[in-house]
């Protein structure tokens, strides 16, 4: 595998169930490093991802990984490491013994060696010797993906790995991740957080209604995004008074006042409308009880990027 | 495969299950140990048909099985554990032979157990008899978890379509209706029996041993191939 071909290509995929199209016309392809597929819930990404993993059949198109059919390819499974979003454990297995049954049945050479490895890599060693089904939700994602990790694969397809982790273990978890994609891997991983994918990957592909909305440089997307206007809803004890004062601001391009005491605030400016706006607040002798972004959804980015 | 094996014999061996299939399987020995205790016992011809046919073969086999096999690939696609055993490189028809194995080990005990015990009870401790009775019941659990397997895989609600299949198929209709006989797991145990101990089912219609042995090997083959094929082509959750 040269480093310009892609390790997986999806050409033309879609799925639908019924009437209804969960996957629809789908293309792109993946290389090796960190590759982020960012969508709200709903947008398709598990179905693309299961797909793509050969767990589920496509209705049209084709799904190829080092140039091979995904589906009905036990072989694939020795270079790939798939992490689902469902907590798929064996709650009366230690964590060892779950890591080592996995070890075991994708033919792993030393698999008592191999476990221990994958242990230590997650940080789990203390508890590997308790059953799974006493583990907290982060503990068992990251006997997951010691799992995923225990044969060594080339390609890692995670979806939604970082639900349920605290922040020690996200951090953790992402270190881990760069590490491989340091030495060589290839790394799907789905999220629904901006963030999330944005500490990660360099390169996202944007999934909204089953669609390949956008795809590319992390950085490019970004940029788009910090030029769409947001709503803040701000609401204060003189509002009125607030209004007339912020208006006059530079970050902010209108300012729309509601019956309940709020103002509707739009700025294409947020970062300097956060630091502006508590300071006219105190100028204007005015207490602000709350400020909230009234469009900070994925759907909503989603919505914009579509439109833009 | 043998990872599947233990993982699926850990699976269904639960304390719960165990205690249930255990006083399923003690109910023929109890009521065999009642009717030759009894002063009017009834002949051979009406314990091989009402303990052995109709009791073991038809009812108390399949219906331990079944609570064995339907989940033992089924149980893994609810809790979505299938993935797990899928994403790997064994081939399917390896973890389906895993899976009826992991089924038979886990349930013979329970079944060879009452049958062997039933039968050294029911026929004054023959030695040919006990071969007969445990040979036929060991190739009805081995039919039966091949059946079942598939359907656990094959249908959302297994074990209710399994009961009906047990009560009016194996237990109503095969009782009745000649042609329906020759398409059920009973009938073909009781021709193993016979074929192995002639006095069992003496009055009885049946085939040749080599015949019986041989669809219950077409049998089991035929499910796990079914169940191989399905597994290949389902969305696995």
């Amino acid at each position: 595998m040269t480093a310009d071909r892609p390790v997986i290509r999806v050409d033309g995929v879609s799925r639908w169930f019924g009437n209804v199209v969960a996957v629809s016309d789908v293309t792109f392809d993946v290389m090796p490093g960190i590759t982020g597929i960012l969508g709200p819930n709903g947008a398709g990404k598990t179905t693309l991802l299961r797909m793509m993993t050969g767990l589920a059949e496509v209705s049209s198109g084709r799904i190829t990984m080092f140039g091979e059919p995904v589906r009905r390819n036990p072989e694939l499974y020795r270079r790939v490491g798939v992490m689902s979003e469902h907590e798929a454990i064996y709650p009366y297995l230690t964590g060892r013994e779950f890591v080592l049954a996995m070890a075991r049945l994708r033919g792993v050479p030393d698999p008592n060696d191999a476990t221990d490895r994958a242990i230590e890599l997650v940080d789990l060693v203390k508890a590997s010797s308790l059953r799974m089904g006493t583990y907290s939700r982060g503990m068992r994602q990251r006997m997951r993906l010691a799992a995923t990790l225990v044969h060594d694969p080339e390609v890692l397809v995670l979806d939604e790995p970082l639900n349920g982790a605290d922040p020690r273990q996200r951090y953790h978890f992402q270190a881990l991740l760069r590490q491989l994609a340091a030495r060589g891997r290839t790394i799907l991983i789905s999220s629904h957080i901006l963030e999330e994918v944005e500490e990660l990957a360099s390169t996202v592909m944007l999934v909204i209604n089953g669609k390949l909305a956008a795809s590319g440089e992390f950085r490019a997307i970004r940029a788009a995004l910090d030029h769409r206007p947001y709503h803040v809803r701000v609401v204060a004890d003189d509002p009125r008074r607030l209004a007339a004062a912020i208006v006059q601001l530079e970050s902010i391009d209108a300012v729309e006042m509601e019956g309940d005491g709020g103002l509707v605030v739009l700025s294409t400016h947020v970062r300097e409308l956060q630091i502006e706006l508590p300071r006219v607040a105190a100028r204007v002798g005015t207490r602000l009880r709350r400020v909230e972004p009234l469009d900070d959804s994925l759907e909503s980015v989603f919505g914009y990027l579509v439109e833009g | 495969m043998v990872t599947v094996f233990r993982l699926t014999v850990r699976q269904l061996a639960t304390r719960g299950r165990i205690v249930i299939l255990g006083v399923l399987g003690l109910l023929p020995v109890c009521i065999t140990w009642l009717m030759t205790s009894d002063s009017t016992a009834p002949s051979v011809a009406e314990y091989e048909a009402v303990v052995l046919s109709g009791m073991m073969a038809a009812s108390i086999v399949p219906l331990i099985v079944l609570s064995i096999a339907s989940v033992s690939l089924g149980h893994e696609v609810g809790d979505r554990t299938l993935a797990n055993l899928v994403l790997t490189p064994l081939p399917r028809w390896k973890l389906v032979v895993a899976k009826v194995a992991a089924s038979v080990v886990v349930a013979a005990p329970f079944v060879l157990g009452s049958a062997a015990w039933t039968s050294w009870l029911a026929f004054n401790h023959d030695a040919t008899a006990l071969v007969a009775v445990s040979a036929a019941t060991a190739a009805a659990l081995v039919m039966y978890a091949s059946v079942f397997t598939w359907l656990g895989l094959a249908v959302s609600q297994a074990i209710g379509a399994g009961l009906l299949y047990i009560v009016l198929w194996e237990g109503l209709f095969s009782g009745f209706v000649s042609g329906i006989r020759f398409m059920s797991v009973r009938h073909y145990a009781a021709a193993i029996m016979h074929g192995l101990d002639p006095r069992r089912f003496a009055d009885a219609p049946h085939v040749s041993l080599a015949i019986a042995a041989s669809v219950a090997v077409v049998v089991v083959a035929f499910f796990g191939w079914r169940t191989t094929l399905r597994l290949s082509r389902m969305d696995v959750p």
